[in-house]
């Protein structure tokens, strides 16, 4: 039973004469409380996707369906992270959240929401800078933030759009597993896009790769089955984490080779080695091309 | 990093520097808190001392440029003189002060003040019989001084005179001698034409000597000694200060309101005295009438106010509300306009035409259509219009002391707050435009997925993030306004600034050009100031750190 659907819609942009196909044939369907990491390249079209799932986009053909109903705007049913963070400037971290919580539970009373606010910041672990204004936090920790907010709207549907790819690896790492704990206590259903192959099979249960664009498709899904939770430590030992690793690497390479040989806009590089790299006989070399045209004349 | 009490009130401090953008004092409040005085020393040198010398520099510059500049009215002023001009306008607004209140003293404030300045003029005309003295005495030494230095001189001029009247004689008789030998036949006719003509040669080279001797002279009276000119300023001055003391007393004894009322009250009641003994028809007509405008005018002085006169403060202060309203009828359309514009394409596109033919619309064009057109609410009568009897009434609804009575409100006022108002307008219009159409899609996308509403929307996402344009706007149409608004009030006679440094233009005492130069540094440090406020306003909406925002 899907409960996120795609059915064979495309996205395109421009005049008829002059379209670009960004996405074609995208054909997607998640389960409920599904984790779903969609691999690909930067440019091929995965924050189109994301906003085609969060129905910030409207597809050219065909449907995005949540729980057998057409979504046709956005809504706090799909909370989505946005990759740059997209926190309100101005508003301190408690305040971006508590514009979103007012917006979607008008009927809650002040205390209400002083709570929600207060839960969301403690899973994130960002109790102690609910304060600050977002240019005062590091990197990760706005995108902690947006986290918190994204999850205050308690949508039915976590759209992660590379919500880790600003960061450094460490602070990475550490959201990575943040983000897997909260799906595990309170599961939902998440499409996470990323372009980090060990990140996709540390934390998804089915890895679909999106070919190059232009007209990028979704290819076959990979099923990731390991038990959770999944210890970072030992994964790496892990036998199905390195077939699973290497399968879609070497895919992910494959596909990005096609593209290359399929695009005609990039000049072939002449397939030339250099012969000899070792200092003396070069200098030698070069003395002798200099003397020659003066000899010469 | 733990911070003390004076590490806070340091970075207090600093930051406070910061946001008003007076950069300059950051290494001496550093130097003060002892954080590395090195570099601090060097900074302030660099920053502040080098400044310094130079602007001291552009001041010895122009002193000693200015009195060789000699114009229509006199040498252009010195800083001294600008100076002086300060002080005697400071002087001038605290005597119209003073005769302010003893205009509305009472009572027994009245009277003892009365005496105050009683003995303050004895003592007064007791300095200045001294000052007198010293300056006659001054003026005779200074004349034997003028006397000594002039008198070779005259004796040269006595002599050189009688030389010229000698030689003129000796030219007289030597010109009718060789007339005469013409005559005989003796010499050619045109000999006499040569002498003539060599005669008036020597006689105006004469009179160039004279007149350098003339020259010195006059020189010498026009400048006499710097100590007969001090003395004389000084008693000028007292002579002055007991006039201005004898105005006071005038004031407090015969035009003081109360005097003024009692003084009409016992006229009527003399008068209904002899009307109630009177027989004759025309007395009686004569008295019932002049009682009853006794008692009208009787009634009214509590109404009268004390005719207040241009100081250079008050002026100030009208300019300042002039362009604060101004400014303010500008913020209130443009930024609903501005924000208008921004989120909607079809709107931008409708006024674009209006807005770039009328920005470019110099200032005074506008002044005059505004006293055509807004003038014409006022007809017939601007003095009775309810909105200017409203302005300046002394009390709103009988009891609310009316703070704005004393910028005596008028037309010429509102036109050039109409006119401060367009020209402002635009600046704040456009980048208040500018910053709503530039917010961030993602900011916008956040709106999509809360499902806001327009109003929702409006207030807080596209307003609070084209806040910080919007103030650079507002900075700019304030800088622009307080320019306009010294033009608009010179040309229009509205009291201000503009209307001071207009005035003495036209009138030219000796004076006036010290004056205008003052008018312009009070113009330039007002408008500075102005532009700090609206940059700490600015800053204080940036959500970002403020660097963007210079």
């Amino acid at each position: 039973m899907s409960y996120l659907e795609i059915d064979n819609a495309s996205v395109s942009f421009g005049p008829v004469s002059n379209r670009t196909h960004v996405l074609s044939d995208i054909n997607l369907s998640v389960k409920e409380n599904e984790f779903i990491a969609v691999i690909g390249f930067s440019g091929a079209g995965k924050s189109t996707l994301m906003s085609l799932l969060a129905g910030l986009q409207v597809p050219t053909t065909g449907e995005v369906r949540m729980n057998g109903k057409l979504i046709k705007e956005p809504g706090p049913d799909l909370g989505m992270m946005f990759q740059n963070y997209s926190l309100l400037p101005w508003l301190t971290v408690n305040e971006n959240i508590r514009l979103a919580v007012k917006t979607v539970f008008p009927k809650l009373s002040k205390k209400e929401i002083t709570e929600k606010i207060g839960h969301y910041v403690d899973m994130v672990k960002l109790s102690h800078a609910g304060d600050k204004l977002p240019h005062e936090l590091s990197g990760g920790m706005r995108q902690r933030a947006s986290l918190a907010r994204t999850l205050s709207l308690d949508p039915k549907v976590l759209l992660l759009d590379e919500p880790l790819s600003a960061l450094d690896a460490l602070t990475r790492s550490e959201l990575q597993d943040q983000i897997l704990n909260i799906w595990e206590s309170d599961k939902r259903t998440v499409v996470m896009i990323t372009n980090d192959v060990d990140e996709a099979v540390l934390m998804a249960d089915r890895i679909v790769p999106l070919t190059m664009g232009p007209k990028a498709t979704l290819a076959e899904p990979y099923l990731v089955e390991m038990e959770r939770p999944r210890e970072r430590q030992t994964l790496n030992d892990h036998p199905q984490f390195k077939r699973l690793k290497s399968e879609i690497t070497n895919y992910m390479m494959g596909i990005s080779k096609d593209s290359r040989e399929t695009r005609d806009d990039i000049t072939p590089m002449p397939d030339i080695r250099p012969k000899d790299f070792s200092l003396p006989s070069a200098g030698i070399r070069l003395k002798n091309k200099v003397s020659q045209p003066t000899s010469a004349a | 990093m733990a911070d003390t009490p004076k590490d806070k009130i340091k970075y207090g401090l600093l930051k406070f520097i910061d946001l008003s953008g007076f950069k300059v004092f950051d290494p001496p409040v550093r130097l003060a808190f002892g954080e590395d005085p090195k570099k601090q020393i060097s900074e302030i040198g660099k920053f502040m001392i080098l400044p310094i010398i130079f602007v001291s520099l552009c001041i010895f510059i122009w002193s000693a440029v200015a009195p060789t500049h000699k114009t229509k009215s006199g040498a252009a002023p010195t800083p001294k003189q600008v100076w002086g001009a300060w002080e005697d306008n400071s002087r001038f607004g605290e005597r119209e002060d003073e005769k302010l209140e003893d205009y509305e003293l009472s009572g027994e404030a009245r009277t003892a003040r009365i005496t105050e300045v009683e003995s303050r003029i004895s003592e007064l005309e007791a300095e200045s019989l001294k000052l007198e003295e010293a300056s006659t005495i001054a003026a005779e030494k200074g004349a034997a001084i003028t006397a000594k230095q002039i008198a070779p001189l005259s004796a040269q001029l006595d002599e050189l005179k009688a030389e010229i009247k000698t030689a003129k004689a000796s030219r007289k008789i030597a010109l009718e001698n060789l007339a005469a030998k013409v005559a005989a036949g003796e010499s050619p006719a045109s000999s006499v034409l040569t002498l003539v003509q060599q005669q008036s040669e020597t006689a105006e080279a004469e009179k160039e000597k004279r007149k350098i001797l003339d020259d010195q002279i006059k020189e010498i009276r026009d400048n006499p000694p710097e100590s007969i000119k001090a003395a004389q300023l000084a008693a000028n001055k007292a002579a002055d200060e007991i006039q201005h003391f004898k105005k006071r007393l005038d004031i407090l004894n015969t035009s003081n309101k109360e005097v003024k009322k009692a003084a009409l009250l016992a006229k009527v009641d003399t008068d209904e005295a002899i009307l109630a003994a009177s027989t004759d028809p025309s007395e009686i007509i004569s008295k019932s009438k002049s009682i009853v405008t006794n008692t009208e005018n009787a009634a009214s002085v509590d109404e009268q106010r004390f005719a207040p006169t241009a100081t250079i403060a008050w002026q100030t202060k009208r300019s300042l509300a002039t362009v604060f309203v101004g400014f303010l009828i500008a913020a209130i359309v443009a930024i609903p306009v501005g924000i208008m514009c921004g989120l909607n394409k079809i709107v931008m596109a409708c006024l674009t035409p209006i807005i770039s033919i009328f920005r470019p619309v110099s200032p005074v064009v506008w002044l005059l259509i505004f006293q055509i057109v807004v003038g014409a609410f006022f007809l017939p009568d601007p003095a009775k219009h309810p909105l200017f009897t409203t302005l300046n009434q002394d009390y709103w609804f009988g009891w609310i002391k009316n703070p704005i009575a004393f910028l005596n409100t008028n037309p010429a006022m509102i036109f050039s707050a109409c006119t401060v108002a367009m020209c402002a307008l635009w600046p704040a219009l456009v980048n208040t435009a500018l910053g709503v159409s530039a917010i961030d899609k993602d900011h916008l996308n956040v709106a999509r997925v809360l499902k806001l509403g327009f109003w929702a929307r409006l207030f807080k996402i596209v307003i609070p993030s084209s806040l910080p344009l919007v103030f650079a706007g507002l900075r700019i149409s304030l800088g622009v306004g307080w320019m306009v608004l010294i033009a608009a009030e010179a040309l229009s006679s509205s009291d201000g600034l503009g209307k001071f440094v207009w005035d003495e233009y036209q009138n030219g005492s000796s004076q006036s050009f010290a004056n205008i130069i003052l008018a312009c540094f009070i113009v330039g440090i007002i408008g500075f100031f102005l532009d700090r406020i609206m940059i700490i306003l600015q800053r204080l909406v940036s959500f970002d750190d403020g660097s963007s925002t210079a």
